[in-house]
């Protein structure tokens, strides 16, 4: 359970990517009737972003 | 358990009250003084790991006399209706949790809920900090489930487990700026702006700023209470994420976001900027009981720097409630000033 957890753990900054970063990401877009580049749904536009964005933060350490 | 964390406050009794009398001073003083005060009392916990310091020019009588004193002073600030902070604790959470549905149902506006939801997380810090201190219901007292309650409650919207708030916090107390054992220590910055960001880059996943270093010192700590903090931690903070994901799945996120999250990190911000760095700033060296902290005069006012301005008061008497250091401090002030506190900006 505690090696389950700090694995957990280690990976939230992808899990927050995708799983608020990304929802957050569409929803302001539909908000402010943007329309995501290559004919892209919103939702996959922002799952790019949220889990790269998420990725690296997991990877570096730091969001920015 | 490791023995270099304190974990019981000195206690004084004057006038049969019983208070946190803040770190020591000189062993000789304190004995002195703790001797002169009343015949029972003793000192408790561990020995202040605080260095001894006091103006070269007073001799040990006088410093004696002066603590006994300032003592007698405090004693009239501790204690008071504390119902205050109850009600606008209770009264300020619900108001947070019915913005949830209120702004999810767009009966309330968004624009007009995040200025609420962020007061609302950053405020809730103070009655928070009573209740760390035990201010609002002392150990044993009827009311104590308030005091624990008051705690629990105030510190959801900033997702900092009342448990683990209240160990760092007393630990930031019994070593206060000592760059190991106080875990504040990581807001320590060079100057205003760089104090800011470092709110930012402490809670920074890879970075070992506040949250990283709480969870070794309580993992340090290594009581039963430290560790149903670091169990209350890892709880409330995937309540938190799971919180977000499934609102933000389910066609809420920005209400999500600007209800709770962005909320949350202005008022960990704001809160560490102002009750961590400004009164303690500059932190090196400055572990005395009278050098812990600084009198300054905030450009934003008393009320919205948290009443931190009179700060000294809090570090001397934490029992002393937060709406009353301003008052003790203006009574203090002389015996502060004979012991070498600059209260020129007050």
């Amino acid at each position: 359970m505690q090696v389950a957890l700090k694995k957990l753990f280690a990976i939230m900054p992808f899990l927050f990517g995708i799983g608020f970063i990304a929802p957050l990401i569409a929803q302001t877009m539909t908000v402010w009737d943007w329309n995501a580049p290559f004919g892209m749904e919103r939702i996959v536009f922002g799952l790019l972003i949220g889990s790269a964005w998420g990725l690296y933060a997991t990877l570096r350490g730091r969001w920015i | 358990m490791s023995d270099h964390y304190a974990i019981h406050p000195p206690v004084g009794r004057v006038d049969g009250i019983d208070f946190d009398v803040g770190p020591s001073d000189e062993d000789e003083n304190e004995a002195s003084a703790q001797e002169a005060l009343a015949p029972d009392t003793k000192p408790s916990g561990d020995a202040s790991a605080i260095a001894l310091r006091a103006p070269a020019e007073l001799d040990r009588h006088t410093r004696v006399e002066l603590l006994k004193e300032e003592r007698k002073i405090a004693a009239k600030y501790h204690g008071g209706p504390m119902w205050g902070y109850v009600a606008a604790t209770w009264g300020c959470y619900a108001i947070w949790l019915a913005l949830f549905p209120l702004t999810m149902m767009d009966i309330v506006p968004i624009w007009v809920a995040f200025p609420i939801a962020t007061f609302i997380a950053t405020a809730g810090y103070i009655p928070a900090h009573e209740a760390m201190h035990d201010n609002i219901a002392r150990p044993g007292s009827k009311h104590r489930w308030v005091n624990e309650w008051v705690g629990k409650v105030a510190t959801i919207p900033i997702v900092f487990p009342f448990s683990l708030a209240r160990l760092m916090h007393l630990q930031h107390h019994y070593h206060c700026n000592d760059p190991q054992k106080d875990p504040d220590y990581p807001d320590e910055a060079p100057n205003a702006w760089a104090a800011w960001y470092k709110t930012w880059w402490n809670r920074q996943p890879g970075v070992d700023g506040s949250i990283h270093t709480y969870k070794r010192v309580v993992t340090e700590m290594g009581t039963p209470e430290a560790a149903k903090a670091l169990k209350d931690t890892l709880l409330v903070q995937l309540l938190y994420m799971a919180t977000l994901f499934t609102m933000a799945w389910t066609g809420y996120a920005i209400e999500a976001a600007l209800v709770w999250w962005l909320p949350r990190h202005i008022a960990l911000s704001y809160v560490r900027f102002y009750l961590s760095w400004v009164p303690h700033h500059p932190r090196e060296g400055r572990t005395g009981r009278y050098e812990q902290t600084k009198v300054f005069k905030s450009r934003i006012g008393h009320f919205m720097s948290m009443c931190m301005e009179t700060h000294a008061v809090h570090h001397l008497y934490p029992g002393i409630p937060n709406h009353r250091t301003r008052h003790a401090y203006q009574e203090l002030k002389p015996i502060l000033e004979k012991r070498g506190v600059d209260c020129s900006a007050l």
